[in-house]
């Protein structure tokens, strides 16, 4: 296992940036996840990890050792990290088996050895009964797993996973995350996922890093991202619920702040004394009657157990959840609780643009 | 951590080695191009147009030009008229059989042409032993009506039909099948589609297609050897070949002329169909599908009857002409049950030393040439396809040269560059390898671009995921892009094959005595008057021919699209 370290990476294709000067510290056993809309760089981040891409500058170390940058550059063969594509990309003319063996044929690991350790790579992948079978004769969840047994045989350095579950259904996916997991604990390697779907990320990693335009936004535990986002992106990427402008009263109550968001005085917490918006999750609304700020339902949706309310209040869009059922056209009262702040001034619209180019 | 932290060394090596095949490559393919290039303005002799001028103002010069539009022309028109034909039923409309026709639309393109044209040959005219059979035969001393311009035409528009067909089909395929849909819903029939949308949307590969019959036309040099020297009836490549095989090496500079005369006619016909093709993407945007697929009804089966007599025609009746004369004692002799005999079979196949030599020479030749193209094309299409730069790119476009141009021309290129090896006193010249490195050069692309056309297909991330657990380049070329490639290669190496092993035009400059190939032995077999010995062996190679045709017919399914040349 290592770690994995980014310092100022940057890669432009034909002058078009791509990544734009990344930085990031992967701990040893790590699980990270990439988390973005479409085209924010997350394949092109993995690819320099891999080393199919020379950065256009800044430096990636693998395990305390520069990898790319500083006039230097160890191929993929020789970096010790495993990939597994979106496309899966076994060699469709060998057996499962061949596919798995071949990682340790190449390391000229001894015959014994070799078929102990493919033994063992496909029962914990519980793909021991289909050793034989060619790749087109696979599922696609199986074909998956095979990906996985062929990266994990021969103990990368790190384990580099680019949307590995785009191409399964939602519940195959579910048990396919289970895999992962699973997986990651046996294993304690370190592992980079990259994802679009924010509920992958939330559920699997350990940490997430929100990418946008070929930036990090945010590098953070999941419960830190979704209570304590730091830009309006973020707060919009990442869970539900809305960002609104917030003002400044200059008033404090210890650790929080009291602002004017929509029209009224609520204490929020914050990270920056001169925040300029709030993001509201639905847990931080009540639903009261005798509440002063009025809201007219929008959109009505059974969850499970609640039902989610769209509303509209003052020309923003919230949402929030309800035990009972409401009517759409109806107004409630609600009450603002445990807000979170931050300063983005202008946000709204880049995180608008970010959303409308993915 | 079992893999030691980031082995260094000659890790890269291969790396930088491979590019380093370009050179070689572009010299063998390009050099001699470039060296006939070179001789035209007068090279050797110091900066000169004075053979320019005086090969260009001969009146000989402008006949064999002009003769060689008129047939390189005349077969065109009717490659066109044929291909077509065959296209638009094939692509639009019900008829059956289309696997078998087009088959049989592609074996004359396949059989070498001065085998087509001593087939023709033996069917038509005074001695046909065919029309002898069937009492039909002219009398004696009545010109063979094949040595004439108009033979010529005939022939040379059969043999190219197919690559108007192969195109066009490849076009019509392109047409999105929504534009037809919408023509049809505001109530055009059937005809009126075709002549109003589909014909108008086609044209531009049935223009590519007619320009590379043309060009094909032009160096066909079998049939414009056989049909027209009798008839006193001389082209570029045929002036070219009496003039060399007359004088001797000392015409060089002259015949370089004439070459790069012919050439530049070719590259003009290049420069048209690549032009066309280019423009062919104009807002061609949609599905693409069955454009149409038009019911004959009734007419179905005589369309096919038609059809298929038509095939009978063109390439049944030539080869029982050919099997026959390959069948009778000596030439001349009626054949009847009780004259037949395989005694020129045997004596072609297993007691001339001359024939048996171009055998073992033309199996040599081809098989070295598809063996070393084979080896070198598999790294060449994957640095062209994977690693591009400037070079494999300039190299990728000009690489067609040697096969488009006119066969002469190259025979001509090979000869001035190998007649004095540089820096040596050594020569090619007269020995086998220099047909060798021609073919080598001529039948690159054969070779490259079904290689080519699978790597395009292959995944990078095979390869990239090969690389992730450890295997160098030199690994994953032999685990993955070759066994991934194989199919390709091997319908390539076929292909190369099958070409090289009927070559005629090539070798007709370049051979001399023992270094003869099966091509040449057949022209100058019927040039000295044993026919029935040359009928024999071109029989034989056409069996060997479909053989090899069909074996590839067989694998269809594992190649990838686009690589044997009669599917596309
Ligand atoms: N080989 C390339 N050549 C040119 N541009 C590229 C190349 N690869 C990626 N890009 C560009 O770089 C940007 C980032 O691409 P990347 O593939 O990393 O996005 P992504 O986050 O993986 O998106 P997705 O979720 O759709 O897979 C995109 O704008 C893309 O067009
Ligand atoms: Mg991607």
């Amino acid at each position: 296992m290592a770690e994995l370290s980014f310092s100022n990476l940057s890669k432009q294709f034909d002058g078009v940036a791509a990544l734009d000067s990344i930085n990031a510290q992967i701990t040893s056993g790590e699980f990270v996840a990439l988390l973005g809309p479409s085209g924010c760089g997350k394949t092109t981040l993995l690819r320099l990890t891999a080393g199919f891409e020379h950065p256009s500058a800044g430096e990636i170390q693998i395990g305390g050792h520069t990898v790319a940058g500083a006039g230097q550059f160890v191929p993929p063969e020789d970096r010790g990290v495993g990939i597994v594509f979106q496309s899966y990309a076994l060699w469709p003319h060998k057996s499962v088996y061949a596919n798995v063996a071949y990682p340790l044929e190449v390391r000229r690991v001894p015959r014994a050895e070799r078929q102990a350790r493919v033994a063992e790579a496909l029962s914990l992948t519980g793909l021991s009964d289909l050793a034989q079978r060619m790749p087109s004769q696979l599922s696609g969840g199986q074909r998956q797993r095979v990906a996985l047994a062929r990266c994990l045989v021969f103990d990368p350095r790190a384990v580099l996973l680019d949307e590995p579950l785009a191409n399964l259904d939602l519940a195959l996916r579910a048990s396919m995350q289970e895999v992962f997991s699973m997986f990651h604990r046996r294993t304690g390697a370190t592992m980079l996922y990259v994802t679009h779907d924010q509920g992958e990320a939330l559920a699997l990693a350990d940490r997430v890093a929100v990418m946008a335009a070929g930036r990090i936004r945010q590098f953070a535990a999941p419960e830190v991202l979704y209570r304590e986002p730091v830009d309006c992106f973020v707060a919009g990427f990442v869970g539900d619920g809305a960002v609104v402008s917030a003002r400044c009263t200059g008033q404090t109550d210890g650790a929080r702040l009291v602002l004017n968001v929509l029209g009224q005085e609520v204490l929020s917490r914050s990270a920056t004394p001169e925040p300029s918006h709030v993001s509201i999750r639905p847990e931080s609304i009540a639903i009261s009657e005798d509440a002063p700020l009025r809201a007219r339902v929008t959109g009505c949706t059974y969850l499970g157990g609640q039902f989610r309310l769209t509303l509209d209040t003052a020309g923003e869009t919230l949402v929030a959840f309800a035990r009972q059922r409401a009517r759409i056209g109806e107004t409630v009262g609600i009450r603002l609780q445990d807000l979170w702040a931050f300063r983005d001034p202008g946000g709204v619209i880049t995180m608008q643009r970010a959303l409308a180019h993915a | 951590m079992k893999t030691p932290a980031f082995a260094k060394g000659g890790s890269r090596s291969l790396d930088r080695l491979l590019p380093l095949i370009l050179l070689p490559v572009a010299l063998i393919a390009l050099g001699p191009v470039v060296r006939l290039l070179l001789e035209g303005i007068g090279f050797g002799d110091g900066l000169t147009s004075a053979h320019l001028a005086t090969v260009l103002s001969r009146p000989s010069t402008g006949t064999a030009l002009l003769h060689s539009l008129i047939t390189a022309g005349g077969g065109t028109v009717l490659s066109v008229l044929i291909g077509a034909s065959f296209a638009f039923l094939v692509a639009l409309t019900d008829i059956r059989g289309k696997g078998a026709l087009v088959f049989c639309l592609m074996v004359p393109m396949m059989i070498p042409p001065q085998i087509t044209a001593l087939a023709w040959m033996q069917m038509a005219g005074p001695s046909s032993t065919l029309l002898k059979v069937l009492g039909l035969a002219p009398p004696l001393g009545s010109p063979q009506p094949l040595h004439s311009p108009g033979g010529i035409i005939l022939l040379l528009g059969i043999q190219h039909a197919s690559l108007v067909f192969l195109t066009l089909r490849a076009g019509l395929r392109m047409i999105p099948a929504d534009l037809v849909e919408a023509a049809r819903m505001s109530g055009a029939g059937s005809l009126r589609v075709w002549a109003q949308t589909v014909l108008p949307l086609s044209m531009p590969s049935l223009i590519a297609g007619g320009a590379m019959a043309f060009v094909t036309a032009l160096g066909n040099f079998g049939i414009l050897a056989m049909l027209g020297i009798p008839a006193g009836y001389a082209t570029l490549p045929t002036l070219i070949y009496q003039r060399l095989v007359g004088m001797g090496p000392s015409v060089l500079p002259e015949v370089a002329v004439l070459s790069l005369l012919i050439g530049a006619v070719a590259i003009l016909g290049i420069l048209v169909s690549r032009y066309v093709l280019s423009r062919k993407g104009f807002g061609l945007v949609g599905l693409s599908g069955n454009p149409l697929a038009l019911s004959l009804g009734r007419g179905r089966g005589a369309v096919e009857i038609l059809l298929w007599g038509f095939i009978f025609v063109i390439l049944g009746l030539p080869l029982f002409a050919l099997l026959a004369t390959s069948l009778i004692p000596a030439y001349g002799v009626p054949l009847t049950f009780a004259s037949a005999t395989f005694d020129a079979w045997k004596e072609v196949l297993f007691i001339q030393p001359g024939t048996r030599r171009a055998y073992g020479n033309s199996l040599m030749l081809a098989t070295s040439a598809a063996a070393i193209l084979l080896v070198i094309s598999l790294p060449l299409a994957w640095l062209m396809e994977r690693r591009a730069n400037r070079l494999s790119r300039l190299l990728d476009a000009l690489i067609d040269l040697p096969y488009a141009l006119p066969g002469v021309v190259l025979s001509i290129a090979c000869i001035l560059t190998f007649l004095n090896l540089p820096f040596t006193d050594m020569t090619l010249y007269g020995t086998i390898w220099i047909i060798l490195l021609a073919y080598l050069a001529r039948f690159f692309v054969v070779m490259l671009r079904p290689i080519q056309a699978s790597i395009a297909q292959l995944d990078p991330a095979m390869e990239e995921a090969a690389a992730s657990v450890g295997a160098r380049l030199s690994r994953r070329l032999r685990d993955i892009v070759l066994p991934l490639a194989a199919p390709s290669a091997a319908a390539g190496a076929i292909l190369v094959f099958l070409t090289a092993v009927n070559e005629l035009t090539v070798s007709a400059l370049l051979w001399s005595s023992g270094t003869e190939t099966l091509g040449v032995v057949i022209y100058n077999l019927e040039d000295s008057g044993e026919t029935v010995m040359a009928s024999a062996l071109a029989m034989s190679i056409v069996l060997l021919i479909v053989m090899l045709m069909g074996l590839v017919q067989a694998g269809a399914k594992r190649f990838p699209k686009g690589v044997i040349p009669w599917q596309s």
